[in-house]
C-alpha cells in the first residue's frame, strides 16, 4: 500500500504542528502499513505507518539491517519483523529486539485527528505535540 | 567430573560466527557481567556469512558491509576480541583453554562455537588450487577474482551455496555449468514442488545443468579437464566451486573427550556432555536430533539459548527451523521441516514462479516452503509453533488472509 500524497508536501508543514495526513482511520487495516514515500513525506526517506492492534506508530521504513521495507514486515505484539531478514523493531521505539539488526529505526510521531491518521516527520514519537 | 561453580565468572567463546556473537550478546543481556573473551581464529572483526556467496561474490558488499557488530559494541559490551588466536585445545577439567602460540587462558566455562569446514571434493585433483570452496570471507574474495566475464565455471553441488555461487556467476557473465548427482536437489528439505521450481530457474538463467556426480579434476593447458561418473565427455573450466556441505569442526571436542557425533552433541540450554562446556552453530548436533541445523537462524538461536543455560535460567522452546536462499533475484524461504508431512498443498500459481508449499500432517501445518512469497512463509511459522489445527483449504484459497486463521 503506498500514499499518492495528499496534496501538501511535507516540507514546512512538518514544524507547524499540522504534520500529514496520510489516510482515513479505517484505510490501514489491524497488522497493516502505509509505506509514506519521500515525495509526500517530505523527510527525505520513507517512512512506513503501521497499525498494530488499534495503535498508529511510525518508523523509518527502511530496515536498519538491510535493504528492506519493513511497511511490507510482520506486525503482531508492538513489534515489526523485517520482511527479509526477521530483524524485529519495537513499534513504539525503534529499537531492535533482536539479531541481525543492530542499530534502532528513528521514530516519527503519528496522531489520529477528525478521523484521519496524521504523521509528523522528522519529530521522534516521544516528542509531545505542540 | 567437576561440578560447575556457582556462577560463571570467565567465560570463553571460541569461534567468530553468529553463534559466537549471538552467545555474547545474550550473556550481557541476560546480566552477566563478568569476563567474556572471543577467541577467533580468523583476522579481523567477526562478519556476517551469508552474504559471502551474495553480494560479497558480486562485488557488492565489502568487509566493512558485513560486520556482525561495529567495533564499538565489543567495548561496549566488555567482549575482548581475540582475532588471530587460534584455540589449540579446551581443558574443561583444569578449567582452561590453550591456543595455537602456546598461551594458556583461564575460563570457567566454554562456548564451542568451531562452526564447520567446506567438504573437499572427494575426487582426484580434488584439492587442485583451481578447486574453490566457500565459507569465510578469504575464500569468497579468491572466489569472485575467478569470477570474470566469460570465465568456464563449474559449480558441484546445488544445493544453498552451490545455486546461490551459480547463480552469482551467471549474472557477472560466467559460463556456468551446475552439476549435482541428484535430479531436483532440495527436495528434502523444501518439497518437490518448490525444488523443481528452483532447479528448473537455472536452466531458464542460462546456467548448464547437469545431473551426474564428479569422478575427477584433471589440470590440462587451458585450465581444469572435470570428468564427470558415467557422463559422456569431460567439461572443460577455469574454475571449480564446490559446494557440498560442510563438516562439523569437532577437534577441539573430540580432544577434550566430549561426546561427538556428527557434531557435538548437546542437550538443553546447549548443554554438552561436560557440565562447563556449552557448543553452538554448525558445529552442534541437538541429541535425538539426525542432523545438525546448519541455518543462520538456528546459530542466533544457539547463542541465546547457551546463554540461558551457562546462567542455570529455563530455555524456552525453539519454534519451527527457518532459512532463506537468494538466487536469481528470487528468494526462498522455508520453515519447518517438509520432509516430515504426510500431504503437501500449493498456494499461488506455480506458473507465475511465485507460490508456496505448504506440508501437513493431520490437521496441522508443520512446514512450508515459497518462492517470493515472504508472508505466506511468516503467516506459516506462527501457524505452526501455535499449532493452529486447520484444513487444506485454509490455505490453498487465497481469499483466506493466513493471518486469520492465527486469531482461532
Amino acid at each position: 500500500m503506498t500514499t499518492t500524497g495528499t496534496g501538501i508536501t511535507g516540507t514546512g508543514i512538518t514544524g507547524t504542528g499540522i504534520g500529514i495526513r496520510v489516510a482515513a482511520v479505517g484505510d490501514i487495516e489491524d497488522g497493516e502499513a502505509l509505506r509514506v514515500p519521500p515525495e509526500t513525506s517530505g523527510h527525505g526517506d520513507a517512512i512506513a505507518v503501521f497499525h498494530d492492534g488499534g495503535a498508529y506508530y511510525a518508523l523509518d521504513d527502511i530496515c536498519s539491517h538491510g535493504q528492506a521495507s519493513l511497511s511490507e514486515g510482520w506486525i503482531e505484539d508492538g513489534e515489526v519483523e523485517c520482511p527479509l531478514h526477521s530483524a524485529r523493531f519495537c513499534l513504539k521505539s525503534g529499537e531492535p529486539q533482536c539479531m541481525p539488526a543492530t542499530l534502532a529505526v528513528r521514530t516519527h510521531r503519528v496522531e489520529v485527528r477528525d478521523d484521519a491518521i496524521w504523521l509528523h516527520p522528522g519529530r521522534t514519537a516521544a516528542e509531545a505535540a505542540e | 567430573m567437576s561440578s560447575p561453580p556457582s556462577s560463571p565468572r570467565r567465560i570463553a567463546v571460541v569461534g567468530a560466527g553468529l553463534a559466537a556473537v549471538s552467545t555474547c550478546d545474550a550473556l550481557r543481556a541476560q546480566g552477566y557481567d563478568g569476563e567474556l573473551v572471543l577467541y577467533s581464529a580468523e583476522r579481523g572483526l567477526p562478519y556476517d556469512r551469508p552474504p559471502l556467496s551474495k553480494d560479497v561474490l558480486l562485488g557488492k558488499s565489502r568487509r566493512a558491509d558485513i560486520m556482525l557488530r561495529p567495533e564499538q559494541w565489543y567495548a561496549d559490551q566488555r567482549v575482548q576480541l581475540r582475532a588471530g588466536a587460534r584455540v589449540a585445545a579446551i581443558r574443561p577439567h583444569s578449567g582452561g583453554l590453550e591456543l595455537a602460540d602456546g598461551t594458556v587462558a583461564a575460563a570457567d566455562r566454554v562456548v564451542l562455537a568451531t562452526g564447520g569446514t567446506p567438504r573437499p571434493l572427494p575426487v582426484p585433483g580434488g584439492d587442485d588450487p583451481a578447486v574453490h570452496l566457500l565459507r569465510t570471507w578469504e575464500d569468497a574474495e579468491r572466489l569472485r577474482e575467478r569470477l570474470l566475464p566469460g570465465a568456464r565455471v563449474i559449480v558441484v553441488g546445488a544445493g544453498l551455496i552451490g545455486a546461490e555461487t551459480a547463480a552469482v556467476a551467471v549474472a557477472l557473465g560466467c559460463r556456468v555449468t551446475l552439476v549435482d548427482p541428484v535430479p531436483v536437489p532440495l527436495a528434502a528439505a523444501v518439497g518437490g514442488d518448490i525444488a523443481g521450481a528452483l532447479h528448473r530457474r537455472h536452466t531458464a538463467e542460462g546456467i548448464e545443468v547437469v545431473t551426474a556426480g564428479v569422478g575427477s579434476v584433471e589440470r590440462h593447458p587451458g585450465g581444469l579437464l572435470v570428468r564427470l561418473a558415467g557422463h559422456g565427455d569431460p567439461l572443460a573450466a577455469d574454475t571449480l566451486v564446490a559446494g557440498i556441505g560442510i563438516r562439523p569442526a569437532t577437534e577441539t571436542a573430540e580432544t577434550a573427550g566430549l561426546r561427538v557425533g556428527n557434531g557435538v552433541v548437546v542437550h538443553p540450554g546447549q548443554r554438552t556432555s561436560h557440565p562447563n562446556v556449552f557448543a553452538v552453530g554448525d558445529v552442534a548436533r541437538p541429541d535425538g536430533h539426525r542432523v545438525r541445523h546448519e541455518h543462520w537462524e538456528a546459530a542466533q538461536r544457539d547463542g541465546e539459548a547457551a546463554a540461558l543455560g551457562i546462567l542455570g535460567r529455563p530455555v524456552p522452546a525453539a519454534g519451527a527451523p527457518w532459512f532463506w536462499s537468494d538466487r536469481h533475484g528470487s528468494r526462498l524461504e522455508a520453515v519447518g521441516t517438509m520432509a516430515d508431512a504426510d500431504r503437501t498443498v500449493l498456494r499461488g500459481d506455480p506458473a507465475t514462479g511465485a507460490f508456496t508449499a505448504f506440508g501437513l500432517r493431520g490437521d496441522h501445518l508443520i512446514a512450508a516452503a515459497t518462492i517470493d512469497r515472504a508472508r505466506d512463509i511468516k503467516a506459516a511459522r506462527r501457524i505452526i509453533d501455535r499449532g493452529v489445527p486447520l484444513s487444506p483449504t485454509d490455505l490453498t484459497d487465497e481469499h483466506t488472509d493466513l493471518r486469520t486463521l492465527l486469531n482461532r
